[in-house]
């Protein structure tokens, strides 16, 4: 099945205030692309336009096969999410029915799409290394961080999505559970040849699991490209910046240095200009005048000026 | 200086702690690391006198501590931290007048951990980003003039971009003010960054199973625990290529199981069978540079390590 996502000059807004600002981004089919991004930079803004969310003032979510979903109404809307596109969301962890068994919270997600069969679970959880009877008559508070985690997985593919979506899995876990986490990833993603979206504010992560990475800052994607060459050759000060502030396991520890400066939040962004321009070590005149455009996967007047 | 001696802990299904031994220098640094669970937070609220425990003495001296004041918690999340109805300058006024303090000293605290008085003073803790608020909970902490800040996963909600500035603050202010500082962390590059001269302590299950400077255990981890620790920490591709040896523990951790001999010895890639037998004590067994608690200890290369 091919179900690539275009995201073509898509605005979400709350309140009139653009949370996310005219992105373009393309997921191709059977990829995992990594957004990344400090808070608030609009990545869960972004990512829930995947399923339709409200908000959206302009642009399109098309997905591959099923139709822009920026246009659909309630009932198609309700139909897709998760039967189509699985999601599992920011602090998934903590947003299961403490008072159901998981089983039940299965069987009442299956009733809601019109589904009998869910048998579909047990591969899934074992796959995944859980142990499918024992989880099921578990309710949340029996399970461990990392088990939660992989049944938020479960509940997003168990009525065959093919296009997953992961807003930061692995936030609250230790480095082992995390590691054990994305694994799953990458090898769910795999074996069901999805296209996937994974949303983290560490650029580890996406190291570790994303062949392609989106840089948010401030509503925009600010850059793009293959996470190899984005992390090898970041060209956007931010990125650049981003990189150089991870905390390094060897070498001296003078390398690794604070971006100054904090992220905007949506009533700091500026309105006029890049929006990046207030911590940036190479802004020029133009950067407070002009919205740099994306060309050649980045966003920065600087990069501009040396690319022609 | 502050000591522990054979500190244990037990809660009702679960012996959290079993006999932690642990010295801190005057204006020291030392590092807990270990995957969660393992009693690292419990160890801190000890002797943050917010716990009692079972077994063992804390010593400030030589002589065992009464009075906790002076050992101040600094804990994770600094948005639940503070006080939501009170702004930064009454927040800080109570604390000082118990000190004895005017209140100008709250404009020099702000200032020392980075903030501009004029501008938090009169704000409340919503009204600043989450890597400002933990500098006001540091400054907080600094009004009783401490001894020890006992740093919870301190950084790991504050943004990438702001995480080194908090911690070069820590750093900062063991020079400055000759404050101790121990470090609980899951992201193991963090440790480097409030004294990569400190001592790392590695600790699972509520035993410390490797101790050593910071460096020395990150370059030639001896015990297969921290190397499983180590092994899962993302690696930076584009950046960094994985360490030859990378590991993947046998097993999840089962808290229900209760091993007669090493307690690493069920997930131990390399157990044999004298490992179920015995419990090794922390030593230099194999003339090895750091102290470990396992019978036989190998040098491994797990971090990851610049490419190029
Ligand atoms: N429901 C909402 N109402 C108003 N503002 C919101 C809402 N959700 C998010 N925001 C704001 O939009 C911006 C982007 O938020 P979000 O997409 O959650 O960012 P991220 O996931 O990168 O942390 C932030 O400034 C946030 O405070
Ligand atoms: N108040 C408590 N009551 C019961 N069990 C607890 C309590 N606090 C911690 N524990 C248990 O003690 C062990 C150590 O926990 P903790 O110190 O929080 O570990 P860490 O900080 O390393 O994640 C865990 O098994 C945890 O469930
Ligand atoms: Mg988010
Ligand atoms: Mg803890």
């Amino acid at each position: 099945m091919n179900m690539g996502v275009t995201i073509a000059g898509l605005t979400v807004t709350y309140g009139d205030l653009p949370a996310v600002k005219d992105v373009s981004l393309r997921l191709e089919d059977g990829t995992i692309t990594g957004l990344v991004g400090e808070s608030g930079s609009g990545k869960s803004t972004l990512a829930l336009s995947l399923l339709g969310h409200g908000n959206i003032a302009s642009g399109s979510v098309f997905i591959d096969g099923v139709g822009d979903m920026s246009k659909m109404d309630k009932g198609a809307l309700r139909a897709v999410r998760g039967a189509k596109i699985g999601y599992v969301f920011q602090a998934a962890q903590n947003s299961l029915n403490p008072l159901l068994t998981v089983g039940k919270q299965l069987l009442d997600l299956a009733k809601s799409h019109g589904v009998r069969d869910v048998r579909g679970a047990h591969p899934l959880l074992r796959r995944m290394g859980l142990d499918p009877d024992r989880v099921l008559n578990s309710y949340q508070h029996e399970l461990s961080g990392g088990m939660r985690q992989r049944v938020g997985i479960m509940f997003a593919l168990v009525l065959n999505a093919h296009v997953l979506v992961l807003d930061e899995p692995t936030t609250a876990l230790d480095m082992i559970t995390q590691a054990n986490i994305l694994q799953i990833v990458r090898e769910v993603h795999a074996d069901r040849g999805l296209t996937t979206l994974i949303v983290t504010h560490d650029v580890g992560v996406v190291a570790e699991v994303a062949s392609r990475v989106a840089v948010m800052y401030g509503g925009r994607i600010v850059e793009c490209g293959s996470t190899k060459e984005v992390l090898a050759n970041p060209r956007h000060p931010y990125t650049r910046g981003l990189i150089n502030a991870i905390p390094r396991l060897t070498g001296p520890v003078d390398v690794a240095k604070p971006l100054p400066g904090t992220p905007p939040t949506l009533g700091t962004i500026p309105a006029v200009g890049c929006v990046f321009r207030a911590r940036c070590p190479i802004r020029m005149d133009v950067c407070s005048a002009q919205e740099p455009e994306m060309i050649d996967d980045v966003a920065c007047h600087a990069v501009g000026v040396t690319a022609k | 200086m502050i000591e522990g001696r054979g500190i244990t802990k037990a809660f009702k299904q679960v012996q959290a702690l079993r006999g932690v031994d642990f010295v801190i220098p005057r204006g020291g640094a030392v590092s807990f690391i270990g995957e969660s669970g393992c009693g690292k937070t419990t160890l801190g609220r000890i002797l943050a006198g917010l716990e009692s425990h079972d077994e063992g003495r804390l010593l400030r001296d030589g002589e065992p501590i009464k009075d906790f004041r002076p050992i101040q918690l600094i804990h994770q999340d600094p948005y639940s931290a503070l006080n939501p109805t009170r702004t930064i300058a009454q927040i800080l006024r109570d604390p000082l007048r118990l000190r004895g303090h005017p209140f100008s000293k709250a404009e020099e605290l702000l200032s020392l951990v980075g903030l501009d008085p004029s501008y938090v003073l009169s704000r409340y803790p919503h009204q600043l980003s989450g890597g400002m608020r933990q500098r006001v909970v540091i400054a907080r902490a600094l009004t009783v003039d401490p001894e020890v800040l006992v740093a919870d996963e301190a950084v790991s909600m504050i943004d990438v971009s702001l995480r080194l500035g908090i911690l070069a603050l820590l750093r900062n202010l063991r020079e400055t003010l000759g404050v101790s500082v121990l470090f609980i962390t899951h992201d193991v590059a963090t440790a480097r960054y409030v004294g990569a001269e400190g001592e790392l302590y590695v600790i699972y299950r509520g035993t410390v199973v490797e101790r050593g400077p910071v460096d020395t255990v990150l370059a030639g981890p001896v015990h297969p625990y921290t190397q499983c620790l180590l092994s899962a920490i993302p690696v930076l591709h584009g950046l960094e290529v994985p360490g030859p040896d990378r590991l993947v523990p046998d097993e999840p951790l089962d808290e229900r199981v209760e091993p007669s001999g090493c307690l690493f010895e069920p997930r131990c890639p390399f157990a044999t069978p004298a490992c179920a037998q015995e419990q090794p004590l922390l030593s230099r067994l194999g003339d090895t540079p750091q102290d470990h608690a396992c019978l036989f200890p190998a040098r491994r290369h797990v971090v990851a390590v610049p490419a190029r």
